[in-house]
């Protein structure tokens, strides 16, 4: 069991809005530590849902959700804020940086508000993720004068800033070219046979996905595939 | 100092708007600006008033008062249960002289509020020069103890009040009764009192007050001179006037002196009620005025930061999913409030006393009121900052709370 990341069971959510469907049916469903997953499937099946769900954020589902052993199912909204800042990485869809602030900065604050380095220290490892990415020079513009794929990279950056055990992308790879998808994917492939952090990725880009050490097939709620090879 | 994420935050948005943080902080610097111009006027003003009634009336003053008859003789005599009712009780004449009265002064001394106390002799009497008649009242005092303690000298028009001393039967007159009779200084005024014998006395000073009917009825003698227009011996005293160190304490030490020497002692708050009361609609109106000015500002801060979430509704989101807990969220947006309120504090500050300085310049000139009466007193400035503080804490808690209630899914879902 200590090897599971994430494990969740039975879970079921519904749309109220406009009428009561269920968007996501019994989902049972569990990653080991260091796997790299694909969740794919046909738009409107719940593949993001889903996510949200296992992200802490959506807490209007049944069943349970448990994460690296612990059950988050019920915890306090301030106890999830925890969980998310010091566990769980998130790429969104559309990159998200607060346009206020510089590039560095962005992916400072996260681990500004775990508070276990330093903020030089943070500084430091800020400066690492971005060189990952290839946008440390970016690093002191401030965020909305970059292009939509440089954004996304910064994003991505902030996601790994806190060493997070899971890291989560809804379409992680939706804004950039296929060089700089190339890179986004060998980094994600490295973190998790090298570093041991899982990976749980919604994605329309069949390439990527194929690549992924496992593919979730979903459709219409529910799980078609394990993809346990 | 480590400054923390979420103050790191708040800084951040309020000086990437530095318009909007500009307009929000003047809103409070106005209100508390008008809030310490409003007090200082206020408090000169009503120490103004306090000041002059100061100048006729001491803090407080001791005398012998008529009292009704109660049932005391008659259950004395009767020696029953049963209950006495006087129908129609009249006022007993008292003496009108304290009985030992440097005795009680001597007492009263003892007192370590007591600063001043002085004896009078008062009498009713009528003025009367060539065939005109005029009645008003001597007071008879120590004159060097009465303008230590009413700073008669700075009524004096004419004359020299000190001849009080020197002059045997000399006399300081108010200008009214000047006028009405057509003195001057080195004239002869006939006195008379009710039950003694006229006396011819000498006009050595006139004074003017900023009260008409005491310069048109008052006058001071020497205390043996008003005694012996009286006919009375040198024992004979009708008040004891008596001043503290702080007058607010008035109230409290006439009580004491009430119970320890038997005579009434008024203090100036029974003998002044029309001031107090003209302090208590004062203050109603300076707090009303004051509170809408506050309740502007605060709304201007609530507006300000209302848009400022709605702006940021989607970065409140990504704080929510990057692991800021509700708690952080209402702190980012409290922090913006205080540091609005806070430069809108310092500055109003700055500018109340600016105001208040230039206003404290403007010239009166009505009576003995030269400019405009204002006070610096440093807790005003305190209160104002406080209050200022809390109306936008007050007005940056409810849109800091609606910011914590986000929920990140349906935000960054869309």
């Amino acid at each position: 069991m200590e090897n599971t990341a994430l494990k969740t069971t039975n879970i079921t959510k519904y749309f109220h809005d406009p009428v009561t469907i269920p968007v996501l049916k019994n989902i049972s469903l569990e990653v080991k530590k260091g796997e790299f997953v694909s969740i794919v499937g046909k738009s409107g099946c719940g593949k993001s849902t889903l996510l949200y769900v296992l992200s802490t954020m959506d807490r209007d589902y049944e069943g349970e959700l448990e994460i690296n052993g612990v059950k988050v199912t019920g915890q306090s909204l301030n106890n999830l804020a925890a969980i998310r800042n010091e566990s769980i990485g998130f790429v969104f869809q559309f990159h998200y940086l607060l346009p206020d602030f510089s590039c560095l900065k962005n992916v400072m604050i996260p681990g500004l508000k775990l508070g276990k380095f330093s903020p030089k220290e943070v500084e430091e490892r800020a400066y690492e993720k971005l060189k990952m990415f290839g946008v440390e020079e970016l690093a002191l513009k401030k965020a909305n004068k970059l292009s939509g794929g440089q954004q996304q990279r910064v994003a991505i950056a902030r996601a790994l800033i806190n060493d997070p055990a899971i890291i989560m992308g809804d379409e992680p790879t939706g804004n950039l070219d296929s060089r700089n998808t190339g890179i986004v994917f060998d980094l994600f492939q490295k973190l998790s046979h090298e570093y041991g952090q899982t990976l749980i990725t919604v994605t329309h880009d069949e390439d990527f996905a194929q690549r992924s050490d496992r593919i979730i097939e979903m459709a219409d709620g529910e799980i078609t595939n394990h993809g346990h090879k | 100092m480590k400054i923390s994420v979420n103050t790191e935050i708040a800084l951040t948005y309020l000086s990437s708007r530095k318009k909007q943080t500009a307009v929000a902080a003047m809103g409070v610097m106005f209100g508390i600006s008008m809030f310490i111009f409003m007090q200082s006027l206020m408090k000169g003003t009503n120490d103004y008033f306090e000041k002059s009634s100061f100048s006729t009336t001491a803090h407080i003053r001791l005398y012998s008062e008529n009292k009704v008859a109660d049932a005391h003789m008659l259950n004395n005599f009767l020696k029953d249960n049963s209950t006495k009712i006087l129908t129609n009780p009249k006022q007993l004449k008292q003496s009108q002289g304290l009985t030992n009265p440097y005795g009680i002064i001597q007492n009263i001394r003892e007192n370590p509020q007591v600063v001043a106390v002085t004896p009078q002799v008062t009498a009713n009497v009528i003025y009367a020069s060539g065939s005109v008649n005029i009645n008003g009242t001597v007071a008879g005092v120590s004159i060097d103890e009465e303008d230590k303690m009413f700073d008669v000298q700075s009524n004096m028009k004419e004359g020299d009040l000190h001849d009080l001393n020197r002059v045997n039967n000399g006399l300081l007159i108010g200008k009214g009764i000047a006028d009405k009779l057509s003195l001057r200084v080195g004239d002869n005024i006939t006195v008379r009192a009710g039950s003694g014998s006229p006396m011819i006395m000498r006009v050595v000073g006139i004074f003017a007050t900023t009260i008409k009917q005491i310069d048109e009825t008052k006058s001071y003698a020497n205390i043996v001179q008003a005694q012996n227009l009286l006919g009375k011996d040198r024992s004979y005293v009708t008040d004891i006037k008596i001043n503290l160190a702080d007058y607010n304490n008035a109230p409290m030490v006439a009580k004491d002196i009430e119970t320890i020497t038997g005579y009434k002692a008024e203090d100036w708050v029974q003998s002044n009620e029309q001031l107090k009361a003209a302090f208590k609609i004062r203050a109603i109106i300076l707090n009303s005025v004051i509170g809408v000015i506050l309740l502007v500002a605060g709304f201007g801060i609530y507006n300000i930061l209302n848009m400022t979430i709605y702006e940021k509704i989607k970065e409140i989101a990504i704080l929510k999913a990057t692991g800021f807990s509700g708690k952080s969220v209402i702190s980012i947006f409290l922090q913006q409030a205080v540091y609005i309120g806070l430069m809108g504090g310092i500055i109003g500050v700055i500018f109340g006393f600016l105001i208040t300085f230039m206003v404290s310049k403007i010239y009166i000139g009505a009576g003995t009121l030269k400019y405009l009466p204002m006070s610096f007193y440093i807790p005003h400035y305190i209160e104002a900052v406080s209050f200022g503080i809390l109306t936008t804490i007050a007005a940056g808690f409810f849109p800091a709370r609606k910011a914590s209630k986000v929920d990140p899914v349906t935000i960054i879902r869309g």
